[in-house]
């Protein structure tokens, strides 16, 4: 390459960016520099402005302070079609795809090719080929969207992105919806974007990611620029002291409890094609970690445990056979399930703190069939101390908290049940490190309490950092049990991936 | 200048709180300024007996709005509602005065004949998984044929029990008739019910995320199955007061009351994509539907200019419904 990215011709600068919103004010004096064929990490904790200055630079909202400048010239970004123009392109978590579609179709959706009054398809099936190719992505145009991977969709949208001509490239938290697996793989479609000298502006709250990937990187925090650094002067405890002004250490509580009483006892649990024979135990005050790729079944044991799907095998709690047919039913027996998807599975999204906490505990709360809403309203303000969930009261719609705190709202619900059987499903995906840690923290003081907690986590870290024991998961099998002390992400990975790709 | 700014950013803030924070707020607002215009175009709008009418020719389509609300909140909707009504109408009738059967026994027969088609509609929506559009689409049809088979003529001559409801009693000189109370009763009973039971907290949970509701431990089908059948009751009662309000069994009644129910909910700013709504926003609904027809008459407006206002209402209502969630969003 002629220059090293952070010396290349800059394409975009925002300076002084600000945005206020009713009693808000979302940003203030952030500037950003992004140049040709550099990837610039753009960090903070949620609700640190990064979703707001994007959508300020895709044009989902307009500044109210500052100036943008695109290779050099001054321009206003008033609408999602002027920075279609300048060439920004948004890859957001929520993909933007037909399903029913092709990826040709997908590719060129909006601007169909067209000869005479028809559609141009072998212009459609030869571009969209063009651009596969050049993310080197083994796709047919004409494979079906619906029949694609979440990894395989993410990469149809970088070739629509790609198919607009795109200069700049905003990925939101691309790695999120992935696996370990499919992780290297858009690491490599990254490096090649870069390397055809398109700008990228990653967001991710993977420290590690942006050390892998980021040339630069951005901080925010509260709406606030913080600084840039070259990603080669700074250490990953630098960037989360710039962020949450703490310690990277301190993120995961010390651990090292007694493991109590047996509490649940798993059997030869077997789902057909998806679980096979998955046996553990889970004592009390223990966390057993579940590690493994996407796909490698440990969402199914977590939702056969908790009654969700039927399955065969043998379940005991302390000692009792225990066989749930419901969820409700595994909630009367002591289990909790939080799961992966928080919005789809988890949240009621039109309802206020309140109904989201009580919704499991309501039974509780009744005299006589009527619910007391003055015990109500105690159970759940006592809550949200207790937890610190960032809300202005109980009455505050979820759907405008954060990730972390929908996530402790959750939580809160069944810390509000007296369950004594946790099962968290990737509980801190997509949330910033302080509300990481905190979360963190209440697990412990839950197995201090006495509860059970097995974890499904896709993060090393957290699970090296929080389990006591590690299943490490393999096409549908538990295919290593390993202590604190023989675990490291190699071990993790190599019984992760097995003999076929290691 | 700043400071000018802020307030009014405040207050327009204020005043999408107040649209946002009661979903009931701004239907009340509409109700109220209809009433005042009304009252402005005729001196007779606020006459206690023309109040009065305007509350009788709401109970019908009020308490089919009652279960719509409710299979509306779940997130379903119910096409079905109107022609239920129609058939418990006329076996109350047609069992009281021709087959002999003892009146209230007649009445309660009719009821029967509603949950088995609220069972029916709730059992196919969650062991089969049917789409409610679908199902009750399907019930409409069956429920209107067999209005049609049992009887092609209007039943008259009904006896005292089926026509109690329509009687009145004075409150100073305005007569009020029972259906209206028993209306306004059962909008108290389901409000109370959807605010301060579980159950009701469930509607909610199912319509807003059947899946989230499902893996917090509730009976999402049973809720739905009781959802129905709850429903199918306030039809049933709805036959009752249309029978005694009109005083006969109408084998053409009810065709429009699945649509005249939707409308009620929608102007009552329940959503029907379920989860979010109130009970009291439909009976408000209800009432400015009833305001308008019975003022516009009441200045000479013909009726089928009363159905086109009524038109313009719904979109009215559900776009301003629209935009203020949106803005939040």
């Amino acid at each position: 390459m002629s220059s090293s990215p952070s010396q290349g011709k800059v394409l975009l600068e925002m300076k002084n960016i600000g945005k206020t919103f009713p009693g808000v004010k979302a940003l203030q004096g952030v500037s950003l520099t992004v140049r040709e064929g550099q990837v610039h990490a753009l960090l903070g904790e949620n609700g640190a402005g990064k979703s707001t200055l994007i959508k300020i630079l895709s044009g989902a909202y307009t500044k109210d302070e500052g100036e943008i400048f695109f290779e050099g010239k001054p321009v206003e970004i008033r609408g999602p079609q002027d920075a279609q123009a300048l060439g920004i392109s948004t890859i957001y978590q929520e993909f933007n795809l037909a399903r029913d579609l092709t990826i040709g179709e997908n590719i060129y959706l909006g601007h169909l090719p067209r000869k005479g009054f028809t559609v141009d398809w072998a212009q459609v099936r030869a571009g969209s080929q063009r651009i596969l190719d050049r993310l080197g992505v083994a796709l047919s145009p004409d494979t079906l969207t619906s029949t694609l991977s979440v990894a395989e969709q993410q990469l149809v949208e970088i070739a629509k992105a790609l198919n607009r001509h795109t200069r700049i490239l905003i990925m939101d938290e691309p790695s999120a919806v992935l696996g370990e697996k499919d992780l290297e793989k858009l690491f490599q479609v990254v490096r090649s974007l870069q390397a055809q000298g398109i700008g990228i502006i990653y967001i991710s709250h993977r420290l590690k990611e942006i050390f892998e990937l980021a040339d630069e990187v951005t901080i925010l925090k509260d709406g606030r620029y913080i600084t840039t650094k070259q990603v080669a002067d700074v250490t990953m405890d630098d960037l989360v002291k710039l962020m949450v002004g703490r310690d990277l250490k301190d993120v995961y509580p010390k651990r090292g409890l007694t493991p109590g009483a047996p509490l649940l006892k798993v059997n030869n649990l077997t789902r057909t094609k998806l679980v096979h024979d998955v046996s553990f135990d889970l004592n009390e005050g223990e966390i057993v970690g579940f590690a493994g790729i996407t796909g490698s079944g440990r969402t199914e044991v977590a939702r056969a445990i908790f009654g969700a799907d039927p399955a065969s095998g043998e379940m005991f709690i302390r000692g009792k056979p225990y066989k749930p047919s419901s969820p409700a039913d595994a909630i009367r027996n002591g289990v909790a399930l939080v799961t992966e998807d928080r919005k789809a599975q988890g949240l009621f999204l039109k309802q206020n703190v309140t109904i989201n906490t009580t919704i499991s505990g309501l039974k509780q709360l009744t005299r006589m069939g009527i619910l007391q809403f003055g015990r109500e309203n105690s159970l759940v303000k006592k809550m949200i101390q207790d937890l610190s969930i960032k809300t202005p009261g109980p009455e505050f719609m979820v759907v405008n908290m954060s990730g972390g705190n929908q996530q402790k709202v959750v939580l809160a619900r069944w810390l509000s049940v007296g369950v004594r059987i946790f099962i968290l499903d990737e509980p801190t995906r997509g949330i910033d490190v302080g509300s990481k840690s905190e979360i963190y923290q209440v697990m412990h003081d839950l197995t201090r309490q006495g509860a059970g907690v097995i974890m499904i986590s896709s993060e090393l870290p957290e699970v090296l950092g929080m389990s006591d024991r590690i299943m490490v998961m393999r096409q549908g099998t538990i295919a290593k049990q390993l202590s604190r002390a023989e675990a490291s992400e190699e071990a993790i990975m190599k019984y992760a991936v097995g003999g076929e790709a290691a | 200048m700043s400071a000018i700014a802020s307030q009014m950013t405040k207050n327009r803030s204020g005043i999408l709180k107040v649209l946002q924070g009661s979903p009931v707020m701004g239907p009340l607002a509409a109700l109220i300024i209809a009433i005042i215009f009304f009252a402005t175009q005729s001196d007779r709008f606020l006459r206690g007996e023309n109040l009065s009418l305007i509350l009788q020719q709401t109970v019908v389509v009020g308490a089919l709005a009652i279960g719509q609300t409710l299979v509306i909140l779940t997130g379903g909707i119910d096409l079905s509602n109107g022609m239920i009504m129609a058939l418990s109408s006329v076996l109350m009738a047609g069992l009281a005065v021709s087959s002999g059967v003892n009146p209230i026994l007649a009445i309660l027969m009719g009821f029967l004949v509603c949950i088995i088609f609220g069972v029916v509609n709730g059992s196919l929506v969650t062991r089969i998984g049917l789409p409610a559009f679908i199902v009750t689409l399907g019930t409409y049809n069956i429920a209107y044929a067999l209005v049609r088979i049992y009887t092609t003529s209007t039943i008259t001559n009904l006896p005292a029990p089926l026509l109690f409801f329509g009687q009145t009693f004075r409150v100073g000189s305005t007569e009020i008739t029972y259906g209206s109370v028993l209306m306004v009763i059962l909008y108290v009973i389901v409000w109370y019910v959807l605010r301060s039971t579980p159950w009701g907290r469930s509607v909610y949970a199912v319509g807003d995320n059947p899946e989230a509701a499902r893996l917090a431990g509730i009976n999402t089908n049973r809720v739905l199955t009781e959802v129905y059948t709850v429903a199918a009751i306030t039809y049933g009662i709805a036959g009752l007061l249309l029978v005694s309000r009109t005083g006969v069994g109408d084998p053409q009644a009810g065709q429009t009351g699945n649509l005249d129910s939707i409308t009620a909910v929608v102007i009552g700013g329940t959503s029907l994509l379920g989860g979010r709504g109130s009970i009291v926003g439909t009976l408000i609904g209800a009432l400015i539907v009833g305001v308008f027809r019975n003022g516009l008459q009441l200045m000479g407006v013909g009726s089928i200019y009363q159905v086109l206002v009524t038109g313009i209402l719904v979109i009215v209502a559900v776009s301003i419904d629209y935009l203020s969630h949106r803005r939040k969003a």
